[in-house]
Formats: structure tokens, C-alpha cells, sequence
């Protein structure tokens, strides 16, 4: 059994240009301040932004590898409490997600609080799960 | 120029979204996710389910297509808008071969420092009318001055 406040889950993902262009064209979200300099300067935006949508999908994939069946995710939600910009380099930006046990319920479900990091400011804040839990774990 | 606050509480015709086994790859790759469940049928069965499954957050290709109508109708360019917060509840995973249809409502507009908060919910079913998920957004609408 698992504690309560215990890290479940703990990755690093990096995210480049490349990447918000795939994910452009696989999500239908072809809003250009994710893809062009010029219009996310002309919106006062410092930089290409990654898309919140990948950040939480990377943020999903520490949730559902943890619980083993992406059917197991009941409830997921965040604030995309920050931008992500992303670099025009080859190593892009660092995202760092991690997953504590927040909550054990009697009916099988275990409540999850997700962070995610670049450097050390939160970009995801609000970021919970609720999750059916591994037999293994909780 | 402010979004009418009237246009609070309507509510957008339903939009389609057929999900196929490709797409569901597609947006594992774009995810960098190499779990099987989204591409080997076998794999997805001996989960229990009957077909490959999406990820938890493949279900904002539907939701998006009724963003879409409520951006439009509204007269919001999406360079304009910021995604603030987003909510799914699952009532079971998406899958290969559903037939899903987003109906989307204007829960809310509120202002703040110049901009429009839209409180958004969308109800993704399948074809024999089954709540599938529940997506929950708060989309920030920056003003845009004259001649911008």
C-alpha cells in the first residue's frame, strides 16, 4: 500500500520544435503562436509557446504508465499556469512531471497531484487525477 | 471590442468526430507515448478492451472541433486566446471505430483587466447517445485594439 504524500511517478521529457509542429498536425490545434515567431512576437508572447494540451498529454502519459491502463485516468484537470516557450534548438526545453498520492477512496480510485516543472517554476498548477489504481500499488 | 455577454448559456449545434485506429496512433507518436494499448488490437484486448483505446487527453480533438464552432460564432481568432484551464472526466476511454458527437455550451463569460473569461463545457457521446466525457475549459480572450 502506498502512502499518502508518497511520489508515485517521476519523468523528464524534452520538448522541441519539431515536436510542437507533430503535435500541430496530430491535435487539429494549428494556433501559429506554437509553430511562428513573428505572430506569437506580434501577440507579445516572448517566444514560440508550447501547446498546453502537450504538456498535459505528457503530464497524462505519467498517470497512465503508473496506472497501466490509460482506461484507468477518470479525471484529469490543470491550469496552464505558465507558458512554455520553446527554443528554435536542437535540445528544446526540459519538462519535468512528477506524481504524488494524494487521496485513497474507498472505491478503488486514489487521488493524484501532478507537477510540472521547467527549471523551477510551475507550469501546469491545479494539475489533479483522479486514477483507479494499480493492483500493485494502492 | 468585448464579447457580448449574452451570448452566455448558448449552446452549439453538435459536431462529429469519427475516431480511427491511425489517428489514435498518430496522436500516441505526437505524445511520444509507446504504450501498445494505442496501436496493437491484441494489446488493447488483453486490457479488456475491444478495440485500441486513445490517451486520457486524445479527447480534445472532439472537444476542439466544438471550440472551433464557439470561436467562430463569437468572431475570436485563435491567436487571441489563451487556453487557461482544462478538465476531462472520462465515463469510459475513447476508442477505435467510435462515433462521437461534441455538443458545446457557453456556461460563462466574465471580464477581467480588459479580457473575456469563457467558461466552456463540452459533452462528448458516442452514437447510441452514451456520455463518454466530459470536457470543462476556461479559454482567456485577449482584447484586440483598433487597427490590430
Amino acid at each position: 500500500m502506498t502512502d499518502v504524500g508518497a511520489v508515485v511517478a517521476e519523468r523528464t521529457f524534452q520538448v522541441t520544435r519539431g515536436d510542437l509542429v507533430r503535435y500541430a498536425g496530430a491535435s487539429g490545434d494549428f494556433n501559429p503562436i506554437h509553430w511562428s515567431d513573428r505572430v506569437a512576437n506580434a501577440v507579445g508572447l516572448p517566444g514560440v509557446l508550447g501547446h498546453g494540451m502537450l504538456t498535459m498529454a505528457l503530464a497524462g502519459r505519467l498517470l497512465t504508465d503508473w496506472a497501466g491502463d490509460p482506461a484507468a485516468v477518470v479525471e484529469f484537470g490543470v491550469r496552464f499556469a505558465r507558458p512554455v516557450v520553446v527554443p528554435d534548438d536542437d535540445g528544446g526545453v526540459t519538462v519535468t512531471a512528477s506524481g504524488t498520492l494524494s487521496e485513497v477512496r474507498g472505491d478503488g480510485l486514489v487521488g493524484i497531484d501532478v507537477t510540472v516543472l521547467v527549471g523551477d517554476e510551475k507550469v501546469l498548477t491545479q494539475a489533479r487525477a483522479v486514477v483507479r489504481a494499480p493492483t500493485n500499488a494502492a | 471590442m468585448a464579447i457580448d455577454p449574452s451570448a452566455a448559456g448558448r449552446v452549439y449545434p453538435p459536431q462529429s468526430y469519427d475516431v480511427s485506429r491511425e489517428k489514435i496512433r498518430e496522436f500516441a507518436e505526437a505524445v511520444g507515448d509507446p504504450s501498445p494499448v494505442y496501436r496493437d488490437v491484441e494489446a488493447a484486448k488483453e486490457l479488456g478492451h475491444p478495440d485500441v483505446i486513445a490517451p486520457p487527453t486524445f479527447a480534445m480533438i472532439p472537444v476542439l472541433r466544438g471550440f472551433d464552432v464557439l470561436i467562430d460564432d463569437l468572431g475570436v481568432v485563435y491567436s487571441q486566446v489563451i487556453h487557461a484551464n482544462q478538465r476531462f472526466l472520462h465515463r469510459r476511454p475513447i476508442r477505435a471505430g467510435d462515433r462521437l458527437t461534441t455538443t458545446t455550451t457557453l456556461d460563462s463569460i466574465r471580464s477581467r483587466s480588459g479580457s473575456d473569461l469563457l467558461g466552456i463545457r463540452c459533452e462528448v457521446a458516442d452514437d447510441s447517445g452514451e456520455a463518454v466525457c466530459t470536457a470543462t475549459a476556461t479559454l482567456l480572450v485577449r482584447e484586440t485594439g483598433a487597427g490590430e
